[in-house]
């Protein structure tokens, strides 16, 4: 692990194992085997600046260097006058920008530096580097590997190397000398590569002009191009699709010929993503970092699995670690690490959870043929559609008012089990309980005014007497005081035995008034006490 | 026959055969425990990663264990629980240096105790907090503590710290599970 405070830290289990300290900046790491020395050791490769510090057993190694680039012609002439005291800062600055404005080859670091100085600052300046060549460095953006010619878990790799000009350097494992070059229309910020190098491989590079290009060997320039909507944050290939994550809170699948697949909206900024490759059974996901302290797994575009963090996680990792086969390492941003180790008995379930249009949607249904009855009607629909209109909100009049006229005559006939006069609020229900030929008739009424007794109430009963008899078919109801629930009971007596039932209405009504209050239609049951007996 | 066979074990002259399982995570020293356990001519010098199982046989005082010595390596403990039945007693060893993969101990553990072969038994299991020569290594009280021993209720179970090279705290743990089998049997 490569950090901000300029360390290499490795660790072991749960504990530091050892720890370097590095001169500049880190800008990738990467393990690789590079020889078939016994035992096989991997080494640790650590880009910084223009050089890539090699690592073998926790002790630096080797260090290689990018090679250095051209440096203006016109621009060294200009330095070598200077050194030979022909021309004042002044003029010397005038002509380097003269040359910064024109020249394809870009200036070197010396002289940008030089011409942000202050005018008084120049001279000492001029003095203090014109002693010195003028040399042009690169630096690398990006590292990966790739097998050299066998595709073995323990073969031997060659480093890739992206860098600010965009190049991309593929360097032999054992000689660090450049094996291939490749160049870019754009400086490469991700890099990912499958294959062999002495056999077929493919590069694929996530660029800062918000392009993915894919490069295969023997090719100088690239092969395909994949022009992406916002810049890419992240490049995980997953068997041979590569996934994109972008700023634009997407992460999108592409074939390996840069054919869009799928995208799927994440909620929350990406920070970083990484491939979940489970070997022993074959299965692949990508797993993304977001802002809001989760990571997606994702197979294709479906989620499989969220795993939620303290804290914003900055970088994952997912592999062997020590003995264990499946473990998954992330550092956070406050500086944590995280180690989780996926269970043996677990199963990435392949539902669907992401959001979007369901798999039942891209089924194609069986639609049958337009018939030629469907024809004339879809016809007559398009000619008569304003006839059809009127006819059917007619209709629609109509049944309001229907429904308003009913409404208005149950009111008036006071059909309701709730009064509409304000003089008497009262509520009624009925239940019927036994299963015959006597049934249980208890009739719960309410006064539902603020403060107003009723009395004076009489409680009538409409029925067949050919079907049921009732003791006491007409009563006084008691005084009811408001609020409360006052339940009573009579008993009916059903006298058919053919298992026929009938409606039983209940009146409440008001002393000297033949308009009913309130009405109660109960539907009663079947007698199936009789029909036994 | 089958007087003679009683006749022998009354005498003492025919030992009870045991079956035991031993489990544990790859590289926690189940065939080094097992190897040091069998009479001295009978070791063996290099200890290798154990495919698949094997089976090894050894004596004590009073019986005579027969030892399903499991692979603890991920791709082979799927298999483990083919010979849960058969099982009378488990030994469980736990590499006690190895902190990270306690979970996963935990874990192998814990799918044991609930498997439906195990879960309604009264088996008697023996865990060897092992490696204790090793300076990171961690107490066997600790052990138990990250394994959540103290949850397993219905079963005799014991920890002792072991270290299988030298062969300390073998002959406990063994005593103690020989007690367990013969009180198990009357």
């Amino acid at each position: 692990m490569a950090g901000h405070t300029m360390r290499l830290k490795v660790y072991s289990g749960t504990g530091l194992a050892s720890e370097s300290i590095l001169l500049d900046l880190p800008s990738a790491v990467a393990t690789f085997l590079m020889d078939q020395n016994e035992p096989r050791t991997p080494a640790v490769a650590v880009a910084s600046g223009p050089f890539v510090y090699i690592y073998k057993n926790l002790r630096p190694y080797f260090k290689f260097t990018l090679p250095p680039l051209d440096v203006n012609p016109l621009e060294q002439d200009v330095w070598e006058q200077a050194k030979e005291d022909m021309i004042d800062p002044l003029t010397l600055k005038e002509m380097l920008e003269g040359i910064r404005d024109k020249a394809e080859i870009p200036l070197s670091v010396r002289s940008l530096r030089f011409l942000a100085q202050e005018v008084q600052e120049m001279e000492s300046f001029v003095n203090l580097h014109k002693g010195q060549p003028i040399k042009r460095q690169t630096v690398i953006t990006c590292m990966s590997t790739l097998k050299k010619n066998m595709a073995d878990e323990d073969a031997v790799s060659c480093l890739v190397i992206g860098t600010e000009n965009a190049d991309v350097l593929i360097l032999d494992p054992e000689a660090f000398t450049i094996l291939a070059k490749m160049t870019l229309p754009s400086v490469p910020a991700f890099l990912d590569v499958m294959g062999q190098f002495d056999v077929e491989y493919r590069v694929t590079v996530a660029c800062r002009d918000g392009n993915i290009y894919i490069l295969r060997r023997e090719s100088k320039r690239p092969k395909y191009c994949i022009e992406l909507r916002a810049q890419p944050v992240g490049l995980v290939r997953v068997h041979k699709n590569i996934v994109v994550g972008c700023s634009d809170e997407t992460l999108q699948g592409y074939s390996q010929k840069g054919k869009k697949l799928w995208t799927v909206y994440l909620p929350a900024p990406l920070m970083t993503m990484s491939l979940l490759d489970q070997k022993s059974r074959g299965f692949q996901a990508v797993m993304v970092g977001m802002a809001n302290q989760e990571v997606h797994m994702y197979r294709d575009k479906n989620l499989v699995d969220i795993i939620c963090t303290q804290d914003v996680v900055t970088s994952i990792c997912f592999g062997r670690y020590g003995r264990e086969d499946n473990t998954l390492i992330m550092t956070t941003k406050g500086g944590g690490l995280i180690i989780k180790i996926l269970k043996r008995t677990a199963v990435f379930e392949e539902k669907d959870t992401s959001l979007g249009p369901p798999m039942a949607q891209s089924i194609r249904l069986s639609v049958p043929k337009k018939t030629r009855l469907y024809v004339d009607q879809t016809l007559r629909e398009r000619e008569n559609a304003v006839a059809m209109h009127h006819v059917f909100q007619m209709d629609l009049y109509r049944l309001r008012l229907m429904a308003a006229r009913a409404y208005v005559k149950a009111l008036e006939s006071s059909l309701t089990p709730i009064t509409s006069t304000l003089q008497e609020p009262l509520k009624m229900n009925a239940v019927v309980q036994g299963i015959g030929p006597t049934f249980k008739l208890t009739l719960h009424i309410q006064n539902t005014s603020a403060g107003r007794p009723s009395i004076n109430l009489l409680v009538s009963f409409l029925y067949d007497q050919s079907l049921y008899s009732m003791k006491r078919a007409f009563f006084k109801a008691p005084m009811l005081v408001p609020g409360l629930n006052y339940p009573i009971e009579t008993f009916v007596e059903c006298l058919s035995d053919k298992g026929i039932s009938d409606v039983i209405k209940v009146f409440v009504l008001r002393e000297g008034q033949s308009t009913p209050l309130l009405t109660a239609h109960i539907n009663m049951p079947v007698s199936e006490g009789l029909a036994a007996a | 026959m089958g007087l003679f066979d009683k006749l022998a074990g009354w005498l003492g002259l025919k030992k009870k055969e045991v079956h035991v399982l031993c489990l544990g995570l790859d590289n926690s020293g189940k065939t080094t425990i097992i190897n040091k356990l069998k009479p001295s001519n009978a070791q063996t010098q290099d200890i290798v990663p154990t495919i698949g199982f094997s089976i090894e046989k050894f004596k004590t005082s009073s019986l005579s264990f027969t030892v399903f010595d499991m692979s603890g390596q991920g791709r082979y403990r799927n298999l483990w629980e083919h010979y849960y039945k058969e099982g009378q007693a488990i030994i469980f060893v736990i590499d006690s240096s190895d902190k990270l993969r306690m979970v996963v101990a935990k874990e192998e553990l814990d799918t044991l105790l609930n498997h439906p072969d195990i879960k309604h038994r009264r088996i008697p299991i023996l865990f060897f907090a092992n490696k204790m020569d090793l300076r990171d290594a961690v107490s066997s009280v600790k052990v138990s503590q990250l394994l959540s021993l103290e949850n397993i209720k219905d079963k005799p179970w014991q920890i002792c710290a072991s270290d299988a090279l030298k062969g300390e705290g073998l002959q406990e743990g063994v005593d103690w599970l020989q007690d367990q089998i013969q009180a198990m049997k009357t």
